[in-house]
Formats: structure tokens, C-alpha cells, sequence
């Protein structure tokens, strides 16, 4: 029985995980990280942000030519080679796994291949191709992630049944799908595959496509979806699924209804759950809550004084980047560092078509928090690079406490919005006021421009759209 | 939402749940105590970050709980709840935004060992319900660095003033916080003595007559000032028999008297007296350095004597005591003391002592609290001595009484170790041998005494 000794040792190599390592190394710490797949990167970069984004990359033209008819240019009907696309999609896998790995060595971290279980609080026993090997810890860090969510009742073991893993592969674009979720992979995936040709029904339970986003946001991506997708139905709930042939038979439940359907293919988007399984944490002190997520403090410390937990694993917004600094909190903490995720923004995008950003408080959560705050709103139809890019459906929005004037949140809606965003990250941030925002200049003609025009907004003195100027001090 | 622990103080992770104030199915309203938390520091309650009702209690009294460990359950906010029905809405998918619960502990904490005083006088933050609501869901407005360094400083930016727009927090802000609590720490220290009777007109009660402090008078002040708020003084009273030491002095008065006018006195006969005590006692005889924690114990006894003068209280120092005879230090006793009346004791005549005896028997003082002549860590005080009645084998006898009042630096040595040094000691003067007061034959002693002097002063050199 083979035992390593290491200061740190963490599991799960996604973008939480390989940054713990690389930046405990930076630290001067010994480390070693686990991954139960054959490279690096995680869902994020192999099953998740980087090939959705290529995808939607991809198909981003077909979609610019077919809009490009009413400006008086036209294309022929794109011819698309399968096989070619998801070459190209892989080899931006390819490399990027490869640089992590060079990264990895550069640092020094020791990378083992295979299944990590807690033995105790200081060991874990990793399933390698070459056996069980032991490493003996001073610290952990979990890092392993989510993975989609698939209820019982469609779990029927059909490859026509799908889940963002097995989309993303692009094996087959079929003529009908079903997706059920309307949340972000469900709108993104959607896109991709309807624009790929296939004819997309969307199904959600609940009264909105991306639950949880201020509406104000949404409603550009519903136009989307509506006049992109075959259907979009909304309170409807898939009561069962079953093989028919070569299709899958789903009854759909609406107000009480039923309704049988037959698809080529569906791709369940229900949301994610932990990769707690197996993970030996019963041999720990680590605690979970009743949905399976590893519970944490502001400092990323498990209820076990030697493991940290970041990332997906940890319940919350299931974000990459979220993920990347909960694993600098942790590694800092560790290293005696103060730090703490208490006062951290996290921005989310959703890469529909528009995409759709937010950081910091939300209209939603300002109300339901008795936060009192005020609403100002920048549509793009008032955006001249807006128009210039035949993209009027979009709109940025600050969401300001009054006494201060600070930026408690910015939203934004629109083509490019997820590079918009950052800008409103840095000044929430910064403890930036809308005054702060209105008084930088942003070059013309930029969308980032509406940004600026929405902080003159709050004090009635935008140039572009004309409200009664509010006197304030 | 589930309330956790909070982080209680800098370096403490972990604490005792004293007493819980609150049962399953309760009602509680934002900042209600709900738990009481003792850790190693001090004893803290943790207040409710919100309205709601109690729906599970986690922990009970007793347990020990670690930072971030949930306490109770709390199903929030009823008056949202009322609110809503009253508007009709019935919609509410959304998961609750996660919610950190998180009350300003550490503050409390300071609050409840620091008193109120603190509150007053610490440079706060912009008040305002609205400005709190924000507060505590995003933090006082600062750059992440800024916010980094106030971790890393231990400061809670939500007492820094901000001077820009919007309240935010800038680098020169928080240096300017840290200033004025240097500044208030430093006057608290100082003001102390004077603050009070400075404000009054006592004129106004009638005529008065103002005196200027000598500057002895304020060494005097400040030195006391020192040593009282520096260092916890107890005093252990106790009772010497000297009957028989008495005898001795009315004695040899005379004898001492002719040798060199030597007066014999008590404050003499006690000093020889303390050297062996000291020696088994030695941490009486030491000094504690603060900043590495050593107690430095000399193994020379070197003793001040408190001189009363018109001045004011000056305390030279005998050198070598244990070297002297008593004759010897007697003779330098008075001299000294007389030096120091007329104020012309050297700066090296004042230095070097280990241990003080302040004899107030002259004046008819009884049992008082002498207050320790740093940095040395013990002072012996001296009563006038009382022919008392006593109870001997079932007998009343007479007896003459001395009282003694040993106070210490109790950080040195503990209250046990006095008493047995103030019982060895008054043991060590009842009993105290007459061959060490009698003067054998005066030439032998002239010899010795001068070939002593001889010695000290080559050591000294």
C-alpha cells in the first residue's frame, strides 16, 4: 500500500480546483490534485462553459446571415459538417486542457488520474489506473463539482435522452427536441440546436424562463426563444417519459391537462446536484445540508478543521468563476491570510441570444430583503451602436440606493452584455456611486455608452432619452 | 435561514453555548438575543439577523460550537409574510437570497468588556436605518483592497467614516480611524488624574488658594500613577512579635549611639531581618520583564527606604544590606536619610534597589497599603508597634506588636507565597538574635566595617 505525504491535496481539477492548487503552489505549499477524468478543466471547460460558448460561437453566424437579409445582404443556405464542427469544438478542449496541464507542471503540482474517497480526515485514497494509492493531507479542498440533475422517472437509460453532457457532444441533431428546463443551459443549448436546424420545444415549470432574473431582463430572451423555438411553454410540467421506437413519448402536464408528444431527442436541464457520492465524506467531519451540498462558512471551511470546500459543490450559484475565487478565499485562509466570500460580487451571464448579465443586489432581491432602492433603465432603442448593430433588444439597468446614491447592482440585457457586465462588477466593487458612473466617460459609439447614459438617467440628465430631470443635491 | 455562529473575534473559532433564550416555535425579532456564547475571551450573546420563528434549535446549553456551526432555524419574516397576503401576491418561487448570518460580534464583544465609555468617544459611522439595511447586504462601501488591509488590520470598516461620495471608504479614511484611535488610547491613558477636577471652579464654593505641584511632587504623582495602573497590587497585613527585638534596641541604643552615632532603629533590625527571607523567597526580590515575560531575581538585596520630607517622599537606597552589619547600615541608614531631607542624595544613591520598607511607626501609622516602587515587585510597610494583650498557653500576656503590610505585584508571585513570607518574616524578627545586635569589640568592628566599605565600593567600580 503506497502512502504520499502532501501539504495540500485537492479534489476535483475544474476551475475551482486547479486554481486551489496552482495558487497554493504559488504559496509555497506542496500540492497535489485529483481528478477523476482523463484530463484537466472540470465540467466548465470539457463539459460545460467552454464548449457550449463554442457552439454558440459557431452557430452565432448562421443566425447574423439569416438577420442580414433585411440590411440587403444575402447568403446561401449554410452547408454544416457535423463532424468538422465538433472536431474544431474539441480541439479548443484539446488545447486548453494541455495548457492547464503545462501550468500544472510549471508549478509543481502533483496531478494524479483517478476517484478521490476520504478515508479520514487526513487521508484519501485515490483509484488510479495503476491501483489505490494514499495520500496523506495536511489540508483538502473539494472542488468536485455538480452534474446535471436527471430525475428517475427520465432516467430510462435511451442515448435519446440527453443531458448537457451528452449535447454538447453533438452526436446527432435530430428534427424534434424537447427541452425540459428553461433555465440558462435549456435557453443555450436550445439556441444552439435550433439554430443547428432542429425544430426546439421548451417546457418549464415554472411561470418564466430564467427563474429568479428580474423580468425586465428576460423578456428579450422570451421574444428569442418564442420566435426561435417552435414552442415555448411555460407551468408545464413532464409527468412521464417513456422509449417509443425510435422516438420518446412525453406527457406533458399543463393546468391540469395532459398531452402526449413524440420526440427525436430530449435534453433534460433541470438544474444540478453535487458530486458528493462516494466521496467517503461519512469518514470526515464534513457536513452536508438536505440537499446533498457540502455546508461552508465565509471562509470556505467545512465543519472538518482540515478541508475547505469551493465551487458547485458548496450549493449557491453553480458559477466558474465563483468557484476560481472561493478557491483563492480558501487557499489564503489556509495560508493565513485573512479573506472571506462575505463582501464578493459574483456576476452571472446567461449566453442566450441576447445575453443576459447581473451582478450584485437584483430589483427581486432589493424588494424581498426591504432594501429600498431605485430602479433606472436604459433601453438600447435609444443606443445609436446599438442600432448600428440592429441589436435594439437590449437594456441596461442600475439599481442605486438612494440616500448614498451607490451602485448596489447593475443588469444588463443585450448582444455582448457579458463583457458589459464586468465594468458594472468593478464599480460595485469599488463602493462606486451612480454619479461616479455618470462622470466617466465611455467612448461613442460603444454599447458600453448605455451604461453611462442609465447613471445620467438617475439624475434626469440623460442626452439620449428625455425624462424630467429630477433635482437632486 | 439556518443562523450560524458567527465569527466571533480574531482567533477564536469555537466557543460554549451558555444559554439559549429562545424555544422551537418562537417568535424573534432582528437583533433578539437568542443564544448566549462564552469563549475564551469573554461571554457574548448573538443576536437574531432577522424577524422570523424559531423552527428547529440545533444546539443546546452546553455544547461546544464552532464558527459557522448552525444554531437554529429561523422561518423568516412573518411581517413579509402579512404583508404579502394583505397585497394579494401569493407568488414567491424564488429561493430567499442567501442570507449571512452574521451579527457585528466582535463588536459586542468589545462593547461588553470595554463598557460604554468606548462607544462614546470611538469615531462611528453615518447612522441611518436605511444606509444599515444596505450595510448588511453588501458592506460598508470600500475598493477590495481597502476592504483586504481593514481584514488584515482587524478594523470593521463599518465604524470607518467614508469621505467620499456615497460614504466610500478610501485608504486615507481608514488611516485617518486608526489615528484617532491611537489618539483616544493614548488620552485615556494620560487624562485620567486631572480630567474631572480640571473642569471645576471650586471658587464658586468659597475662596481658594492654588499651589504649584514641585516637580518632586509630580515625579511623585507620575510614578505612583505608573505603578498603580500598571501593575495589581494586593497587601497581605500581618503581625510581628518584637518584644524580645525591642529589648535588644533600648539595649544597645546607647552602645550604637556612641559607636559613630549609629541609631539603632526598627527600620534597621528589619532590614537584616528580611535578607534571609528574601533569599528564600527570591521572586519578592525581582523585577518582571514585560516584554520577553522573564522574572529577572537579583541575588544582591539592595533596599530603599521611604524618607519622609518636606518635599515630599523620596526613597534612597541601601546597597548590599546582607554585607552589612547591623551597626554598618544603621550608621548609613541615618545618613541617608538625613541626605535626603536636606535633598542632596545622589541619582546613584536612588538606583539599583530590589525591594523597599516603608516604616510609617514614627508617626503612629497602623496597617496601610503601600503601593509598589517599580520595578521592583514588593514593598514592605512598616506600623507603629503596639504593647498588646495576647493569648499565650491560656494566658493573657503582654506582648509588643508590629504590624506589617507586604504589598506585591500580583503577577509575579501569588497570595500564598505572601503569607508565608510575611509569616517566616515576622518568625525571622520575634526571634531575632541578640548576637547580631550586640557589638562585640569596637576595634574588630571598625576593621571589618572598613574593609567591607573597601569591597563595595571596588565591586562597584
Amino acid at each position: 500500500m503506497k502512502s504520499a505525504k502532501t501539504e495540500v491535496v485537492v479534489v476535483g481539477a475544474g476551475p475551482g480546483g486547479y486554481t486551489a492548487a496552482f495558487y497554493g503552489a504559488d504559496k509555497g505549499k506542496a500540492v497535489t490534485l485529483v481528478e477523476q477524468d482523463k484530463r484537466l478543466g472540470g465540467v466548465c471547460l470539457n463539459y460545460g462553459c467552454i464548449p457550449s460558448k463554442a457552439l454558440l460561437h459557431a452557430t452565432k453566424l448562421i443566425r447574423e446571415a439569416e438577420e442580414s437579409k433585411i440590411r440587403g445582404i444575402s447568403y446561401g443556405k449554410p452547408q454544416i459538417n457535423l463532424e468538422k464542427l465538433k472536431d474544431w469544438k474539441n480541439s479548443i478542449l484539446e488545447r486548453l486542457s494541455k495548457g492547464l496541464t503545462t501550468l500544472g507542471k510549471t508549478r509543481r503540482v502533483e496531478v494524479l488520474y483517478g476517484r478521490g474517497h476520504f478515508e479520514d480526515s487526513q487521508t484519501l485514497r485515490v483509484e488510479t489506473s495503476e491501483g489505490q494509492k494514499f495520500i496523506q493531507y495536511e489540508k483538502a479542498v473539494i472542488a468536485v463539482g455538480s452534474k446535471p440533475a436527471v430525475p428517475k422517472a427520465f432516467d430510462l437509460g435511451n442515448r435519446r435522452i440527453m443531458t448537457s453532457t451528452e449535447a454538447l457532444e453533438l452526436e446527432e441533431v435530430s428534427k424534434d427536441l424537447l427541452i425540459v428546463g428553461g433555465g440558462y443551459i435549456g435557453l443555450e443549448l436550445g439556441t444552439v440546436y435550433a439554430t443547428l436546424g432542429s425544430s426546439v420545444v421548451l417546457v418549464e415549470a415554472m411561470d418564466s424562463l430564467l427563474p429568479g432574473i428580474d423580468p425586465d431582463l428576460v423578456q428579450y430572451v422570451r421574444r428569442y426563444a418564442e420566435s426561435h423555438f417552435r414552442e415555448v411553454r411555460l407551468k408545464t410540467k413532464v409527468s412521464e417519459m417513456a422509449t417509443s421506437g425510435n422516438q420518446i413519448k412525453v406527457t406533458l402536464e399543463f393546468e391540469g391537462k395532459e398531452k402526449v408528444d413524440y420526440y427525436d431527442q430530449v435534453l433534460v436541464a433541470v438544474g444540478r446536484v453535487p458530486n458528493c457520492q462516494d466521496l467517503g465524506l461519512e469518514n470526515t467531519k464534513v457536513k452536508t445540508d438536505d440537499q446533498g451540498f457540502i455546508q461552508v462558512n465565509e471562509k470556505q471551511q467545512t465543519s472538518d478543521s482540515a478541508i475547505y470546500a469551493i465551487g458547485d459543490v458548496t450549493g449557491g450559484e453553480l458559477l466558474a468563476h465563483r468557484a476560481s475565487k472561493q478557491a483563492r478565499i480558501a487557499i489564503d485562509v489556509m495560508t493565513g491570510e485573512p479573506s472571506t466570500s462575505a463582501d464578493i460580487v459574483v456576476p452571472a451571464v446567461v449566453f442566450t441570444d441576447p445575453e443576459v448579465a447581473w451582478c450584485g443586489l437584483s430589483e427581486a432581491q432589493a424588494a424581498s430583503m426591504g432594501i429600498e432602492v431605485e430602479v433606472v433603465k436604459f433601453p438600447w432603442s435609444a443606443s445609436g451602436r446599438a442600432l448600428t448593430l440592429d441589436r435594439a433588444d437590449g437594456l441596461t439597468k442600475l439599481i442605486v440606493e438612494p440616500q448614498t446614491e451607490r451602485l448596489l447592482g447593475v443588469g444588463i440585457t443585450g448582444c455582448g452584455a457579458g463583457e458589459l457586465i464586468s465594468e458594472g462588477v468593478l464599480a460595485i466593487e469599488l463602493g462606486a456611486t451612480a454619479k461616479d458612473m455618470a462622470e466617466t466617460i465611455h467612448p461613442h459609439p460603444t454599447l458600453s455608452e448605455t451604461l453611462m447614459e442609465c447613471a445620467h438617467l438617475y439624475y434626469g440628465q440623460a442626452t439620449h432619452i428625455s425624462k424630467k430631470a429630477k433635482i437632486r443635491k | 435561514m439556518d443562523v450560524k455562529v458567527p465569527s466571533l473575534a480574531e482567533n477564536i473559532n469555537s466557543g460554549t453555548i451558555v444559554k439559549i433564550f429562545v424555544a422551537e416555535g418562537e417568535q424573534v425579532q432582528k437583533d433578539q438575543d437568542i443564544v448566549e456564547l462564552e469563549t475564551e475571551k469573554a461571554v457574548a450573546a448573538i443576536p437574531s439577523p432577522v424577524d422570523g420563528k424559531v423552527t428547529k434549535l440545533h444546539v443546546k446549553e452546553g455544547d461546544e460550537v464552532q464558527v459557522g456551526q448552525v444554531l437554529l432555524s429561523l422561518s423568516e419574516a412573518t411581517a413579509r409574510e402579512e404583508k404579502q397576503e394583505g397585497a394579494g401576491e401569493s407568488e414567491r418561487h424564488r429561493e430567499p437570497e442567501k442570507e449571512r448570518a452574521e451579527p457585528p460580534s466582535a463588536d459586542r464583544e468589545k462593547k461588553e468588556t470595554a463598557g460604554s465609555e468606548e462607544e462614546e468617544e470611538e469615531p462611528q459611522a453615518e447612522e441611518g436605518s436605511k444606509a444599515d439595511a444596505a450595510k448588511a447586504a453588501h458592506g460598508p462601501p470600500a475598493s477590495p483592497s481597502v476592504r483586504k488591509l481593514a481584514l488584515q488590520l482587524g478594523i470593521d470598516l463599518a465604524r470607518v467614516r467614508g469621505s467620499e461620495r456615497g460614504g466610500r471608504i478610501t485608504l486615507d479614511d481608514v488611516r485617518v480611524y486608526i489615528e484617532q484611535l491611537q489618539r483616544i488610547a493614548l488620552e485615556r491613558t494620560a487624562k485620567i488624574p486631572t480630567r474631572e477636577t480640571r473642569t471645576l471652579d471650586f471658587a464658586r464654593w468659597g475662596y481658594i488658594h492654588k499651589q504649584p505641584m514641585s516637580s518632586l511632587r509630580k515625579k511623585i504623582s507620575e510614578a505612583m500613577v505608573a505603578s498603580w495602573t500598571s501593575v495589581p497590587h494586593v497587601t497581605q497585613f500581618h503581625e510581628a512579635d518584637i518584644s524580645s527585638p525591642v529589648k535588644f534596641i533600648e539595649k544597645y541604643a546607647s552602645q550604637y549611639e556612641k559607636s559613630g552615632g549609629a541609631r539603632l532603629t526598627l527600620t534597621s533590625l528589619v532590614m537584616k531581618a528580611l535578607v534571609p527571607i528574601l533569599r528564600k523567597y527570591p521572586t519578592f526580590n525581582s523585577s518582571l520583564d514585560e516584554v520577553t515575560g522573564e522574572v529577572i531575581l537579583k541575588d544582591y538585596f539592595h533596599f530603599g527606604v521611604a524618607v519622609d520630607t518636606e518635599q515630599g517622599l523620596i526613597v534612597p537606597v541601601i546597597h548590599d544590606v546582607d554585607k552589612k552589619r547591623l551597626l554598618d547600615l544603621s550608621r548609613e541608614l541615618g545618613e541617608l536619610a538625613e541626605k535626603a531631607r536636606q535633598r542632596k542624595v545622589s541619582l546613584e544613591e536612588l538606583q539599583g534597589g530590589t525591594f523597599t520598607i516603608s516604616n510609617q511607626g514614627g508617626i503612629g501609622g497602623g496597617h496601610f497599603t503601600p503601593i509598589i516602587h517599580t520595578p521592583e515587585v514588593a514593598i514592605l510597610g512598616l506600623g507603629r508597634a503596639e504593647v498588646k494583650p495576647v493569648v499565650r498557653n491560656g494566658k493573657i500576656e503582654e506582648a509588643t506588636l508590629l504590624p506589617l503590610c507586604l504589598s506585591y505585584d500580583h503577577r509575579v508571585t501569588d497570595g500564598a507565597n505572601a503569607a508565608r513570607f510575611v509569616r517566616d518574616l515576622a518568625e525571622e524578627i520575634k526571634n531575632f538574635k541578640e548576637d547580631e545586635v550586640k557589638l562585640d569589640s569596637e576595634e574588630t568592628i571598625r576593621d571589618k566595617e572598613t574593609s567591607e566599605k573597601r569591597q563595595v565600593r571596588k565591586t562597584k567600580k
